[in-house]
């Protein structure tokens, strides 16, 4: 390998991780500190709801999906690898992967389509959204292609990356598992590291304040003023 | 742009500036803990060799992917040696005859430099392969049998490549990477680039039997050695995983691109299903809150 890419990696899979980390790290905290009712990700389904519906709801199932994936395989690589140890479990995971993958893509089409298309919509979107959405579709376009050309994500992340992301945790940096990567991975990589490195100041903090307690609340009681379809008048 | 969310951005990045001045002092000293190189691990120049060369090289021992390097210091001087060696390609480049020869013996494959090689430590190296030389020593080439294959052999070869049986010291099964033709299903995985990710031909690259078996043993590209280097794969299982490939140069031609197509198309069919599956499980949304209220009004007419 070259000195400049060998340069180039120290930047990207060494420097970079710790330098996101720690803004990603700071920017969160400070934020809901100096501005905790900016954490949301300031929903505009109130002004146009049907394009909404297509973006969203595919994006948010096959985004959680995925990275939960991404998440198992970084925390128990040996059982992602056990499971894989038969062929036919291998393909069933990597295809359902590849479902939930190309759902993310999709939703994130109808969203960016969505914004470029309904005027209202794009009244309220900033500069940094639309940095937001580029660096997403960066994400997921070369998450889908890596998927595709170089199968099988799940077996090689659980035996290549996740020692890789150990090593940066237990700040002993290898890069012997990332130097020889494709192209197309190492964008996916540092893609990541990006949108980790701007999330703290854009609408993505959102994922930090996740409703959860809905799963889990009482029901509440929600009373419409209006008039019933079975005692006509009456209201 | 938003004015709220462009007064915030200046806000944030201005506090984010105040905070980074403040702990200048503690970042630098995290940086240089950080990165600071941490020195290349002690290891002698034999050690170095057999990790690093010998998946390629021998010494005495015959040609490998790469020549055999007994009394190389007589074919080439030093100097031209330790220009090549760190950066064969810029040699080649340059059009130097010598480095040419080489890259046409190898069959077009071009010499990866080995990893963390220093001034110092290519001077180590060439010192160790002149005085193994004269010693008249064998290094590497050797370990994997000559005979042919048995049908069990070739049973725990698949069984090894596919991971159904694990390698001993723990490494990943082959199929997380690598496929061959005779994979069959939706075939092995191709992350190395094209066409090393597929095996089925790589008697033809790396030069038989032999080579790859040495290959196999001290992996020379920086993923399989940083993946096989405290787990590597032991001589019978090398063999096994030999017979596999041979079984695949026999019988199959190289994998082609069906098996990408297939797994696109299946996962192309999921992802429409799940379309319609939201559309099916929220076919009573909320779609608008005017057309709502427009026919509540036109039913509330109606009635």
């Amino acid at each position: 390998m070259n000195t400049t890419a060998a340069n180039w990696d120290q930047i990207l899979f060494v420097v970079l991780p710790y330098a996101v980390m720690f803004v990603f790290l700071l920017g969160t905290i400070m934020r809901y500190r100096k501005a905790p009712f900016t954490y949301s990700s300031l929903s505009s389904q109130f002004l146009e709801n049907q394009q909404h519906f297509w973006g969203l709801v595919p994006f948010h199932y096959g985004i959680i999906t995925v990275l939960s994936g991404h998440v198992i395989a970084f925390l128990i690589p040996r059982q992602v690898l056990l499971w894989n140890s038969r062929p036919l479990r291998l393909y069933v995971l990597e295809i359902s992967a590849l479902i939930f993958g190309l759902l993310t893509l999709v939703g994130l089409g109808g969203c960016i389509t969505r914004r470029l298309t309904v005027s209202k919509i794009r009244e309220v979107t900033s500069l940094l959204d639309w940095h937001v959405f580029a660096l997403l579709l960066v994400q997921v376009a070369s998450g889908v292609y890596v998927a595709v050309f170089h199968p099988w994500g799940s077996s090689w992340f659980a035996s290549v990356l996740s020692p890789y992301l150990w090593s940066l945790v237990k700040f002993q940096p290898d890069l012997g598992y990332v130097a020889a990567l494709p192209f197309a991975v190492k964008l996916h990589i540092a893609s990541a590291y990006a949108i980790i490195g701007l999330a703290p100041f854009t609408r993505l903090v959102h994922v930090l304040v996740v409703p959860n307690p809905y799963l889990w609340r009482k029901p509440q009681v929600v009373r419409w003023y209006r008039p019933s379809r079975s005692t006509p008048g009456n209201s | 742009m938003n004015p709220h969310s462009c007064r915030y951005w200046s806000e944030a990045a201005r506090s984010l500036a105040v905070v980074l001045v403040r702990l200048r002092f503690v970042l630098a000293a995290a940086a240089i803990f950080l990165f600071l190189p941490a020195g290349a691990p002690a290891q002698d120049a034999a050690a170095f060799f057999k990790q690093n060369c010998s998946s390629c090289h021998t010494i005495g021992g015959g040609r490998l992917a790469g020549p055999d390097l007994k009394n190389v210091h007589t074919r080439r001087d030093r100097a031209w040696l330790k220009q090549y060696i760190p950066n064969p390609r810029a040699m080649m480049d340059r059009g130097d005859p010598y480095a040419l020869k080489l890259l046409q013996s190898a069959q077009g494959v071009i010499m990866p430099p080995p990893q963390g090689l220093t001034d110092a430590r290519l001077d180590e190296i060439l010192n160790f392969i002149e005085a193994e030389s004269k010693s008249g020593r064998v290094w590497g080439g050797g370990g994997i049998s000559d005979r042919p294959y048995t049908a069990a052999d070739l049973v725990t070869g698949r069984g090894l490549f596919t991971g159904t049986t694990p390698l001993s010291k723990g490494g990943p099964a082959c199929i997380s990477c690598h496929t061959v033709g005779t994979l069959g299903g939706l075939g092995g995985g191709r992350l190395a680039p094209f066409p090393q990710y597929d095996l089925t031909r790589v008697y033809e690259r790396l030069g038989g039997r032999k080579a790859v078996g040495a290959w196999l043993s001290a992996p020379a590209t920086p993923t399989m050695q940083a993946l096989f280097k405290n787990r590597p794969i032991q001589t019978d299982e090398a063999f096994a995983i030999l017979a596999t490939i041979e079984d695949a140069a026999a019988n199959s031609g190289e994998a082609d691109a069906v098996p990408l197509l297939d797994f696109f198309l299946m996962g192309l069919g999921g992802a429409v299903l799940g379309l319609v599956t939201f559309g099916t499980a929220w076919r009573t949304r909320f779609r608008s809150v005017r057309g709502s209220m427009v026919r509540g009004e036109l039913q509330r007419g109606e009635e």
